[in-house]
């Protein structure tokens, strides 16, 4: 297996750049996921990796190979990727042996689509054509197809978008698990944060074409280089917070002394990091419930805090449901100060 | 490629600049011109509407309702196709002599190119996602509305296109045209060859002829817009479900009987009638040569014109601009032409080369010329139907290029490939003008024989050959009925995209 | 696919079998172009090969789309020589220069009336233009092409206007009478309201049928339309006065080409066609006249001295060109 490093990428369509000045490097075996919102270029990125689109300028590189500089391409074919196209790109009138032996010499054929069938679980379905096949079993298949030419880098576009949530979770582990094993480096752009943030040793946040913030996923998740990326990988409570006469900041829940020069600004907190519990304690605010949403494992509430009546406070919480609308509890904050200078004001 | 289907066109403009300026004017602004131009449109934008309101009707019906004994309504509506246009004008003119004039023309001519608006409009029906309709109806729509708002824009490409090609049909019919006495460009054309040997002049005619279609050409493909296809993300419903109307089918039926009765009932009886009053004159082993020499030709000119017909099906599927229009606009305006037109443009290129001037593979030549824009046009939107990230796959996994094409488009494509090859086999079997030029000598078809005997008014003895050529021109009119595999697949296959 | 592959193969086998058989030729074989249809020729082609042991390789066509396309070949045709059904096809033909003059002993078997001055091609038969027209109808017959100008004939009677022979006849017309004689005949005749037909036989249909009266034809059409339905027809032959324009005779006739590298077998062609034994069997069997003198005359045909056709030289029959524009002027064509 190779790593795969991507430098300053820029790739236009139709004369607007669709990814700009782009860098990343994937470590040899590493799993890395492209994060970004329809539309951010993500993509785009992925098939001038797979060669199907000649960038402008950069450079990317498999391992020590160059396979593109500015607009010099190796063709596709003589990359040796393995592409999961979205929803899979099987060939419709092809059987799902045939569908994964395609880019196998003859010779080695039997062997290798034997191998796969094995791999994907897929034995007893070796003689059906796609239509066939539920959507989960088509992923499988396209992914035993990459992985029958024994790819240098596997790419993965949305891998998983078409299925249904319980089979996702599966599948994803399934295809995780059988690309770690592997030591495959593979690549997979999604819009689904929870997909990438779980399966991915490497997360790269991708918005207009450029990558924002990159590392792993606990890092890029607890250190949002600002609100927006924060936003993007997971849910979010903004609350504004100035600095005051006495130098210190003070936001809804607290204040706190931070160093600096920003006067005003805005705190990004996740909501597990709000600490709820229905007796006072040291530190802890009141506040009541405006709102209950459910989700079974979890919930998340609305809370008005009565020291400050200008923002809701969303909460995530645990466990079996105790609280219901009109409630008086007590609130407090227990995580990392994130905060970040409003954009808009000097 | 553009070169090969401007041949005709050279050959006209090379023509045309022989004659001098006198005789241009003289030809060009007489009165008469204007005459032929009015009869020419007339006569091709009545049929349109007719074939079109007869073709999409049966679409329709026999898309939307459960008619009663299966697929019978579907090959009778169809199966016209196998006739030609002269053998139908003679039989009507035999049961009804005083047949003649404008809308006798109408009415031949309608009756044989509505099968193909029929075919056209029942094929992009079976490739309508069927959740959209029921979205429609959903919506408070009305079936009509539906029809109108869901259906129609959907068909709208792949109609026009079709109606297009029988507009261009009618510009280039000399069979019906000429026994009915109707002053179109393309007897026109003929006349002049005939009476004055002027080949400059006839050129010029053709030419005003060629401005004519480039006129439609544009038209249409302004009306056409872009090309797009409607792809719907939802879930797919196989299961159509068909209205049922109760006893209203009987009379619906009666509709596409009663076309049949005009369109092949005549026919059939004037031949069947003809052929028994002569039974003992058949001459066996010309018919069976004739036979041969029909299948063997045809099939030539129908593989040649699907060799030629899919590198420009993959241009046009593939590219827009300038040159794929442009391509597609020369192979438009081949069809438009007269048969004599192409066959003298090929005896003019052809005969420099003694070693294949009539041989079968010129003739072959001469088919897939005539006929390339059926087969474009069909394999081009079994190309367009392929989802393009197929073609990536396959370049990832390390195929490319021709047997990329070998493995991926060309089984995808097949059945538009089908298609357009019976299009071609069946019209080709039924072509004339430039088989009589270009047909190797003592080679003999179907067409020829009829034509030999008509021309002498032997009529009972051509009717023999005009019922085979009849029948085995069905064998692939009744395939082009039967639904394609990969229409209603598609969906579940993930062919559109 | 391996099928598609497999009839791909085959079809192209097939080609070139097809395409070497027939391109085959041999010196003592000839290709002739022929404008006459089989019906009226292969017979007498057939026994000229049975007897001379020459191949011939026939290519039946209109003679009209034949000189055409002849014209469009020019020095490229493989043809060694052309018959064709009237004289008119001939005539453009020489005209462009691609016939070879005839050697005179072929020549001077046919009268000066039936071949072109030039001796670039020789009349083999003769056709009448006559007119027919219902016995239980017409009582009193036209003596004159003129006498169908009157109101009397008014809508009844029919002329095919786009068919060579029609043409042919107007040319004479316009040879005999001048120009603006013919063009005030054709006036008149429009005037009169006549029923237009594609080809003679349909006039003589149209006569049986009862929708006309009488028609401009050639003399065998009542003949051959009666011999083809297989009954006796309501329309008869009638020939106008003596020198009567109305009354041209045709032939059809034959040219051997410059390019021609067989040039004496062409020639032997000719000569058969034109020994007694086979000009008394286009008599008999296509119901044509004979070019020869002193050939008997086709039953229940006037000869052709009793005709007494107008004098017309025939070579000026290729001169079609004013001929139509004629037509067209007064709105036949």
């Amino acid at each position: 297996m190779t790593s795969l490093e991507v430098h300053e990428l820029t790739v236009h369509f139709d004369g607007r750049p669709i990814v700009e000045n782009l860098s990343i490097v994937v470590p040899s075996g590493a799993f890395a996921a492209v994060l970004g919102p329809s539309g951010c270029g993500k993509t785009t990125f992925l098939r001038s990796i797979a060669g199907l689109i000649t960038p402008s300028s950069g450079t990317i590189r498999f391992g020590k190979q160059l396979v593109s500089i500015s607009s010099l391409v190796l063709p596709p074919n003589k990359r040796h990727i393995g592409y999961v196209p979205q929803e899979g790109g099987l060939f419709p009138h092809l059987n799902v042996a045939e569908n994964i032996g395609f880019g196998v010499s003859k010779n080695e054929k039997i062997d290798v689509v034997d191998e796969m069938l094995d791999l994907v679980g897929l034995k007893n379905l070796a003689t059906r054509k796609p239509y066939q096949l539920s959507g989960g079993q088509q992923t499988r298949v396209a992914l035993a197809r990459a992985l029958a030419i024994k790819p240098q880098i596997v790419l993965l576009d949305e891998p998983f978008g078409a299925l249904d949530a319980a089979l996702r979770n599966e599948l994803r582990e399934e295809v995780c698990n059988l690309l770690k094993e592997r030591k495959t480096t593979a690549l997979m752009v999604t819009h689904d944060r929870e997909e990438a943030l779980v399966s991915a040793d490497i997360v790269a946040l991708m918005r207009h074409g450029q990558i924002l913030q990159y590392g792993s996923s606990r890092n890029v998740y607890s250190n949002p280089i600002s609100p927006e990326i924060a936003v993007s990988t997971g849910d979010v409570l903004l609350l504004k917070a100035e600095r005051d006469a006495s130098k210190s900041i003070r936001f809804a829940l607290s204040q706190i002394d931070l160093k600096g020069e920003i006067e005003l600004g805005q705190l990004v907190i996740r909501p597990e990091e709000i600490i709820v519990s229905p007796e006072p304690s040291a530190a802890s605010l009141s506040a009541i419930v405006t709102k209950v949403d459910y989700y079974g494992h979890d919930a998340v509430l609305q809370l008005l805090l009565d020291s400050w009546p200008d923002e809701e406070i969303t909460a995530r919480i645990a466990g079996p449901l105790g609280f219901s609308v009109g409630q008086k509890l007590w609130v407090k904050h227990a995580g990392p100060i994130r905060w970040f200078e409003l954009p808009h004001k000097k | 490629m553009i070169a090969i289907a401007a041949i005709p066109l050279l050959y006209l403009i090379k023509r045309g600049s022989e004659i001098d300026r006198a005789s241009l004017t003289n030809l060009l602004f007489r009165d008469r011109t204007i005459e032929i131009y009015t009869t020419t449109i007339l006569l091709a934008s009545i049929v349109l509407l007719f074939s079109f309101i007869v073709g999409s009707t049966f679409a329709w019906l026999i898309y939307n309702v459960t008619l009663p004994f299966g697929s019978l309504p579907i090959i009778l509506s169809v199966l016209p196709l196998a006739i030609p246009s002269y053998v139908l004008t003679y039989a009507w003119i035999s049961i009804y002599p005083g047949f003649k004039g404008f809308w006798a023309a109408v009415l031949v001519l309608t009756l044989s190119t509505s099968p193909y608006v029929t075919l056209v409009a029942v094929a992009s029906l079976r490739r309508i996602d069927f959740t959209q309709v029921e979205a429609g109806r959903s919506l408070g729509l009305s079936q009509l509305a539906v029809l109108r708002r869901v259906i129609w824009p959907q068909m709208r490409v792949s109609l026009s296109a079709g109606l297009l090609l029988v507009f261009l049909y009618v510009l280039s019919d000399f069979g019906a045209v000429s026994l009915l006495g109707v002053n179109t460009f393309t007897r026109n054309i003929y006349t002049m060859y005939r009476a004055t040997f002027d080949r400059n002049g006839a050129a010029v005619i053709s030419l005003a002829l060629i401005l004519l279609a480039i006129f439609i050409i544009a038209l249409e493909f302004r009306l056409r817009g872009r090309r797009t296809v409607i792809k719907s993300n939802a879930g797919i419903v196989k299961t159509h479900v068909k209205i049922k109307v109760g006893w209203l089918r009987w009379p619906l039926l009666t509709l596409i009987f009663t076309y049949a009765l005009l369109a092949l009932g005549v026919p059939f009886w004037v031949l069947t009638t003809r052929f028994i009053q002569n039974t003992e004159n058949i001459d066996i082993t010309s018919l069976i040569s004739a036979t041969f020499s029909t299948v063997i030709a045809s099939f030539a000119g129908a593989i040649l014109a699907m060799a030629l017909a899919l590198p420009l099906g993959i241009l046009l599927a593939r590219r827009s601009g300038f040159i794929p229009k442009l391509a597609e606009s020369s192979i438009l305006l081949t069809h438009a032409l007269p048969g004599v037109v192409i066959g003298l443009a090929l005896v003019a290129l052809s005969s420099k080369f003694p070693w294949i001037y009539q041989t079968l593979p010129v003739l072959a030549f001469a088919y897939a010329l005539l006929f390339l824009a059926k087969a474009v046009g069909s394999i081009r939107a079994s190309l367009q139907r392929i989802a393009p990230i197929l073609n990536d796959v396959s370049e990832t996994l390390g195929i490319t290029g021709f047997a990329a094409f070998r493995r991926v488009t060309l089984p995808l494509a097949a059945p538009g490939i089908l298609i357009g090859f019976l299009l071609v086999l069946l019209t080709a079997m039924k072509e004339l003008p430039a088989t009589l030029m270009l047909r190797p000598t003592g080679f003999e078809t179907l067409a020829t024989e009829i034509w030999a005997a008509t021309s002498i008014s032997k009529f009972n003895e051509a009717a023999p050959y005009a019922l085979v050529l009849i029948i085995i021109a069905a064998i692939p009119t009744f395939i082009l009925t039967r639904p394609d595999k990969s229409d209603s697949q598609a969906q579940s296959e993930g062919l559109i995209q | 696919m391996r099928r598609i592959k497999a009839a791909i193969v085959i079809s192209l086998l097939l080609l070139t079998v097809t395409a070497c058989g027939i391109g085959g030729s041999d010196s003592q074989s000839l290709t002739v172009y022929s404008g006459r249809s089989e019906e009226f020729i292969g017979p007498f082609l057939a026994d000229f090969e049975a007897e001379s042991g020459i191949k011939l390789n026939i290519r039946y066509g209109d003679s009209a789309e034949l000189a055409a396309q002849i014209l469009e070949e020019g020095e490229n045709s493989p043809a060694d020589i052309f018959i064709s059904q009237d004289a008119g096809a001939l005539g453009a033909v020489a005209q462009d220069g691609l016939f070879k003059k005839l050697p005179d002993e072929l020549l001077s078997l046919v009268p000066a009336s039936f071949k072109a001055s030039s001796g670039q091609w020789v009349g083999l038969t003769g056709r009448a233009r006559v007119f027919a027209y219902d016995p239980r109808a017409v009582t009193t017959l036209p003596t004159s092409i003129d006498d169908l100008t009157e109101p009397s004939w008014s809508s009844k009677f029919g002329i095919a206007p786009t068919n060579a022979s029609f043409q042919a006849f107007v040319t004479a017309l316009r040879i005999i009478r001048g120009d603006e004689a013919a063009k005030n005949w054709l006036t008149k005749i429009v005037a009169n309201n006549p029923k237009l037909f594609e080809k003679n036989s349909q006039i003589v249909e149209a006569i049986d049928a009862g929708q006309i009266q009488l028609g401009l034809v050639n003399h065998y059409y009542t003949w051959e339309v009666s011999k083809a339905l297989g009954r006796e027809i309501n329309a008869v032959n009638g020939f106008f006065g003596p020198g009567d324009a109305g009354n041209l005779i045709n032939v059809s006739g034959a040219g051997v080409f410059n390019t021609s590298k067989n040039q004496s077998l062409a020639h032997k062609l000719i000569e058969y066609l034109l020994t007694e034994k086979t000009q008394k069997r286009f008599v008999s069997e296509t119901h044509e006249y004979s070019v020869l003198p002193n050939v008997i005359t086709p039953s229940g045909q006037p000869t052709l001295k009793e005709i007494g056709a107008p004098i017309v030289n025939l070579d000026s029959l290729k001169d079609l060109k004013q001929t139509q524009e004629l037509l067209i002027k007064v709105g036949l064509l």
